[in-house]
């Protein structure tokens, strides 16, 4: 086998030397001979220099399969998160708790299988460094837990609780992992589409105070993070989120702007015994 | 007031409509309300003061705007020593460019070697700054990568001048004082700033085979050729670093056309690029 890789390399070299042209010859030609006169020049490299830049090999493999790893874990947080967010929305004023344990189960679950697949990875400068290959992931878990907390208390699930919940995934020998101001405020901007959705839904099941909460919540997140975004480090991103925020925010604004004109129009005729079942026929609008 | 009704008139319409296409129109008359009914609308709806919004809210967007202001300063810093690093290295590139007017090399050295000190003084001084956010190098890398990158390929092309090799990374770190620090330079950024370093090559080739120095091609090649062999052990993204990569042949190739064209001259000393084939030569 050595034997015949040496004969080769020889070969390849005598073709180089015996032509002025093999310089340029072996460089167009792309066939075997050029692989193999590749590969006898590597053999070449000077020590220090081999070593040194084994040493960077070494180094962008780990990183590039670290990475890999993180993607990973962030495309399956996307996932079990949005099942998690769908879960929500299938709250009523019926099965609210039940549907509602399933949810924070899930998401549960996902902390537990899933986000601590990040904590392992991410020590140290990675935090930072591979935010990119995370970001979206953590977003849509942000997304998907504070929904869930919005819907169980009416309140907003800070950052600081996250952060605690994901404390105990971590081993006392890693660094904890903290998730960023920056992407609890890109998720956080996320879930306002999801209350919008919600809210929808929720006026046409005649639960007008719950879309109202929403509706009250919505505005002074959109309130609070309008005084933030300018301080944010990529605000492109965020501005065309405050855009799609501002939609949404006005959408459950005349969705509830338009039940209050039609409660006040029904109720004297109907009672308020029939608001509901009134409500209940407009149901199939799409947002 | 009246604007306002009409628009709110105007408003009840379309989303009445979109949330029950069913309804039947006639219904829809039915909102031509006298003033005092739709003013009164917002007592009707029950609703209690807003509870949520809580102080404890509050009180987080409060901590993360402080938060976001502070790295917003340490930015403007960081921003302030990079502007000064840029400026530095362009003197650098300026002194180091007289080589293409066959400045002697010595002399050229000299003049970088003084503005390298400065160099380091600003990397300090960056060090400094970034020591203050221990873990967070990589949140404000982008303020300063490109720079560095720049940064490395001068250094690189000077030391090059100087010993015919390649500057290595730990030894880049050195030339930066760098190295017992925890602000340390990115292997990827170092890698790139060689990529760079390549690109200075072919023109250097050129102007030195004019200037009549026949044996420059030869050496150049010699350690383009190695370093192209080196780059090729490492397994590269589909990134910046394997697109400046790809640029890095040809400059390889523009170097291999020079050494060529001055070789079937015969111009060239007869010393080859290739050591095996020194060593073949040598045997025949």
């Amino acid at each position: 086998m050595f034997n015949y890789a040496y004969t080769l390399e020889r070969l390849s070299l005598s073709l180089m030397a015996s032509n002025p042209k093999g310089h340029r010859l072996h460089h167009f030609a792309g066939s075997a001979v050029h692989c193999l006169a590749k590969r006898a020049r590597t053999m070449s490299i000077e020590p220090s220099m081999k070593d040194a830049f084994s040493n960077y090999a070494d180094y962008l493999n780990e990183l590039n399969e670290k990475r890999e790893r993180v993607v990973k874990a962030s495309r399956d947080i996307t996932m079990n998160s949005k099942k998690v967010i769908f879960q929500v929305h299938r709250m009523s004023k019926y099965n609210r708790e039940e549907v509602l344990d399933k949810a924070e189960k899930d998401l549960a679950a996902v902390t537990d299988q899933h986000m601590s697949r990040l904590v392992k990875e991410l020590q140290g400068t990675d935090f930072w460094k591979l935010r990119r290959a995370y970001s979206p992931g953590v977003q849509e878990y942000i997304e998907a837990a504070t929904f869930c907390k919005f819907c169980r208390t009416g309140s907003l699930l800070h950052l600081d609780e996250i952060n605690a919940t994901l404390q105990p995934l971590s081993d006392p020998s890693n660094e904890p992992l903290q998730i960023n101001i920056l992407d609890y405020i890109l998720g956080l901007a996320d879930v306002t589409g999801e209350l919008m959705r919600m809210a929808i839904g929720r006026i046409s099941d005649g639960e007008l105070d719950f879309a109202q909460k929403i509706c009250r919540f919505v505005r002074d997140i959109y309130r609070e993070l309008t005084l933030i975004v300018p301080h944010m480090d990529d605000s492109s991103d965020m501005k065309t989120k405050m855009d799609t925020m501002l939609q949404s925010v006005m959408k459950i604004e005349n969705a509830c702007f338009s039940v209050h004109l039609r409660g006040s129009e029904y109720m004297p005729m109907l009672g308020s015994a029939e608001r509901g079942s009134f409500l209940l026929g407009v149901s199939d609008m799409e947002f | 007031m009246k604007s306002a009704l009409r628009n709110a008139n105007h408003l009840f319409f379309a989303t009445r409509s979109l949330l029950n296409p069913r309804l039947p129109h006639s219904r829809l008359l039915v909102v031509r309300l006298p003033c005092s009914t739709l003013s009164s609308f917002g007592m009707a709806s029950g609703e209690s003061p807003a509870l949520h919004s809580s102080p404890s809210v509050e009180d987080q967007f409060k901590e993360f705007r402080n938060q976001l202001e502070e790295s917003g300063s340490l930015r403007e810093r960081i921003r302030m020593v990079v502007n000064d690093i840029e400026s530095t290295s362009r003197l650098i590139q300026a002194s180091l460019l007289l080589l293409h007017q066959s400045r002697p090399v010595p002399e050229v050295l000299e003049d970088a070697k003084t503005q390298i000190e400065v160099l380091r003084e600003r990397y300090n001084q960056l060090a400094e700054i970034v020591r203050g956010c221990p873990g967070q190098y990589y949140r404000y890398h982008g303020d300063w990568r490109s720079e560095t990158q720049t940064v490395v390929s001068l250094l690189a092309f000077r030391y090059w001048l100087e010993s015919g090799n390649l500057l290595l990374h730990s030894q880049a770190q050195e030339e930066l004082g760098l190295n017992n620090s925890d602000f340390n330079l990115d292997i990827e950024d170092y890698l790139i700033g060689i990529c760079f370093m390549s690109n200075e090559m072919p023109r250097y080739v050129v102007n030195r085979v004019t200037a009549g120095d026949y044996d420059c091609p030869r050496k150049v090649l010699k350690f383009l050729t190695d370093l192209h062999a080196a780059f090729r052990m490492l397994n590269l993204r589909n990134d910046f670093l394997r697109k400046k990569f790809d640029g890095l042949k040809y400059d390889l190739r523009r170097v291999e056309e020079v050494y060529y064209d001055v070789k079937i001259r015969g111009l060239a000393a007869s010393g080859d690029p290739m050591q095996e084939q020194d060593a073949k030569e040598g045997q025949s």
